[in-house]
């Protein structure tokens, strides 16, 4: 038997045995655990988004979003951004408004051509990451992104300043809808790597104190267009 | 060696004592109850319906194990199907070999010849990893491995074993870390938060730039999707598994959930237990290698499935200890381990969770004082996500710790054999109770505890008082009072 079936063979007689020593559990009903975010989502999840640690700003309409994140450029003082390719962000007019502030745009296209130290070199060097979401969850104020060839991972982890541009028709209340959405989307084709955000990057390895960027981006800004 | 690969255990009382004796570790750990145990304990009176969604993540993790084998093979099949491998090992020995073979067959060969380590390996957290002792088989396969977890790599640094399990150096000071960095630093650091970070943020970097391979452990693994769930604070986590061209994760049989809908469950009780957060800051699931027309993540995925005694446990009354997603609430919230820090448990496990543990993993008789490394007060258990009954468990394993031969004393054997041979003889007993209340019931009237028994009773009264006898008999006040009393 290989060491592969002979672990498994283990693991079913155990498996088997340990049944006479199952817990007793009181019966759950369905809709326990599911928390939802009543009232209005764009509102909580703006008001999550600030009790974790980010900075949110709700706006009217792409116009505004646009004048936002031009502000956030300015005061991040950012030479370079690191972008996905994103309706949403062609919407809002992203890399003419980036051409405009005199900021390098580094997305996939320019990526794509270098080789791969190359690559490496020019994303951990940018200074700010502008990526949207798949989902924005309400309750936690957590933004669901999904790895795709032209929304890299990098984008929201690598530079110290994470800007995610969210419309309102993307946020859902609960953790549990966002899974069931990724559910919807069909399990073959999950992609390689679901990433949930819920705040800047945190530790409190020193004295149990909170401390900020310490491997990701330490500012977390997220502009929110109903 | 250092202290990092235990090679001999630790006395737990020797080690309590010197714990209780250090005030530093004192105010740390005095501190830990305020934060992170009262965040735990806020966050489930802020749930709604608490202990039923606790109840539910149970109730997943029951379910699991009844059919562990079956989930097993379906996230095999999975992770094979998105284009990942799955390697099984028995023991911790053989996941070392396993990991250190999978880097060897990466090697350049021009790397090995210039006499520096052959591969550059980055870990993201992993208490798994710990078990197996992983860092240390790297090392001696001349493969440098980092920790970049904050706490770990200063741990690492320090060549300390983790004290708690998700603040693996809680047991150090700003000072102490301060110092500890300055090293690697090559220049005096100030005892500052920030600046510490700072530093082991650019660091730590470059050895992510740099590194060949990323290693991480896995909260939990979907059998549905062939996907491992990574759950950090920090991100590093995530740059393990974004920037290395192979990712190889370790897991525990146990980590494995048949679905991804049972995922929300778990992850709202985990981040709520450990650090009393909504969710943690990040939480990836990662199904696979990068596909076609992505730029990062790794090339290659490997998941290594470790059984290292935990099959033994499966099929044992200790079964539930198995239900652990390691979140350390239990620590938090435990009189014990708020006295004595994690280092005194000795073990890669530590706190109440870490008593039943160390000596499933580590043997019952090497590990005797743990079980009793409790006041049994249940602490733990309120606070534990998944409801784990762990007092029940200390008292299973102080049961059987009476049948390891190591421990069995032939006094202890014949002085309970002469208490139960008296209690089976009712004119014995009563004979024995009446001479106990007549001597030292009476002789001890006005003080009526002894501090020190003789012979080798003594063992008894080392930390503890015992209760002297009555002055009067219960069944003799009964007969003169207490029959009137009750009419």
């Amino acid at each position: 038997m290989s060491p592969r079936d002979s672990l498994l063979a283990r693991v079913r007689q155990a498996a088997e045995r340990g049944r006479q020593y199952r817990v007793h559990l009181q019966p759950v009903p369905a809709e326990i655990g599911y928390l939802g975010a009543g009232g209005d989502l764009c509102q909580r999840f703006a008001a999550e988004v600030n009790a974790v640690g980010g900075q949110v700003f709700v706006v009217a309409d792409l116009e505004a979003a646009r004048q936002r994140l031009q502000l956030l450029l300015q005061e991040s003082g950012a030479k370079s951004a690191l972008c996905w390719n994103h309706d949403l962000l062609d919407r809002i007019g992203l890399t003419e408004l980036l051409t405009s502030a005199e900021v390098l745009t580094v997305n996939q296209s320019q990526l794509a051509v270098l080789s791969m130290e190359e690559q490496r070199t020019c994303v951990l060097s940018c200074d700010v990451g502008i990526t949207s979401c798949d989902r924005a969850i309400a309750e936690t104020g957590t933004l669901l992104m999904c790895s795709r060839p032209g929304q890299e991972r990098v984008a929201s982890l690598l530079p110290p300043v994470h800007i995610a541009v969210v419309e309102s028709r993307q946020i859902v209340p609960d953790l549990i809808d966002g899974i069931r959405w990724l559910n919807d989307q069909g399990l073959e084709q999950l992609p390689s790597n679901v990433t949930l955000i819920t705040g800047p990057s945190k530790t409190g390895d020193i004295e149990l104190q909170l401390t900020t960027g310490v491997h990701g981006p330490g500012k977390w800004w997220v502009i929110v267009v109903r | 060696m250092t202290d990092y690969v235990r090679e001999t255990h630790h006395e737990f009382l020797a080690a309590s004592k010197e714990a209780l004796a250090d005030p530093r570790l004192q105010q740390i750990l005095g501190q830990l109850g305020d934060t992170l145990g009262r965040r735990n304990r806020e966050a489930w009176a802020a749930l709604p319906n608490s202990d039923l969604i606790r109840e539910r993540a149970r109730a997943i993790k029951d379910q699991t194990l009844a059919e562990l084998d079956q989930h097993l093979e379906t996230l095999e099949k999975n992770v094979i199907a998105r284009g990942g491998h799955v390697h099984w090992a028995d023991d911790g020995a053989e996941a070392c070999r396993i990991i250190v073979d999978l880097i060897r067959q990466r090697q350049k060969p021009a790397r090995s010849v210039s006499g520096g380590p052959i591969a550059t390996v980055v870990k993201s957290k992993s208490m798994t990893s710990e078990e197996i002792h992983l860092n240390h088989a790297l090392e001696v396969a001349g493969i440098e491995a980092v920790e970049t977890d904050l706490g770990e790599y200063i741990i690492q640094l320090a060549h300390h074993r983790p004290s708690h399990i998700v603040a693996p150096a809680i047991h150090l000071s700003a000072d102490q870390i301060a110092e500890i960095l300055s090293k690697p630093a090559g220049k005096r650091l100030p005892a500052e938060r920030e600046t510490l970070a700072q530093f082991a943020r650019r660091a730590l970097r470059q050895k992510f730039a740099e590194a060949d391979v990323g290693i991480s452990g896995a909260n939990f693994a979907i059998a549905e999707t062939g996907s491992i769930v990574l759950v950090t604070n920090e991100g590093n986590g995530r740059l393990t598994c974004a920037l290395p061209r192979c990712h190889i994760a370790v897991m525990g049989i146990e980590k494995v959930i048949p679905r991804l809908d049972d995922l929300p469950y778990l992850l709202k009780v985990l981040a709520r237990a450990a650090t009393g957060q909504k969710l943690s800051i990040y939480t990836q699931l990662i199904t696979g290698p990068r596909k076609p027309g992505e730029l990062d993540g790794p090339e290659e995925f490997h998941l290594v499935i470790l059984d290292n005694g935990r099959s033994r446990i499966l099929g044992s009354p200790l079964r539930e200890s198995l239900f652990c997603i390691r979140c350390g609430a239990c620590l938090n919230a435990c009189p014990i381990y708020r006295s004595v820090g994690g280092h005194a448990y000795g073990g890669v496990y530590a706190g109440p969770i870490g008593a039943v543990l160390t000596p499933l993993y580590d043997g019952l008789s090497a590990n005797h004082h743990l079980p009793h490394a409790s006041s049994l007060c249940g602490a733990c258990q309120a606070a534990c996500p998944v409801k784990i009954q762990i007092p029940e468990l200390l008292i299973r394993l102080r049961e059987q710790l009476h049948d390891e031969p190591e421990q069995k004393s032939r006094f202890e054997a014949l002085s309970y054999g002469l208490w139960a041979w008296t209690l089976k003889r009712p004119w014995l007993y009563r004979l024995s109770t009446w001479l106990a209340t007549r001597t030292i019931g009476r002789w001890k009237r006005s003080d009526p505890w002894i501090s020190r028994l003789p012979g080798q009773l003594a063992g008894w009264t080392k930390r503890r008082d015992f209760p002297t006898p009555a002055a009067n008999r219960f069944r003799d006040w009964w007969h003169k009072e207490g029959r009137n009393e009750s009419a």
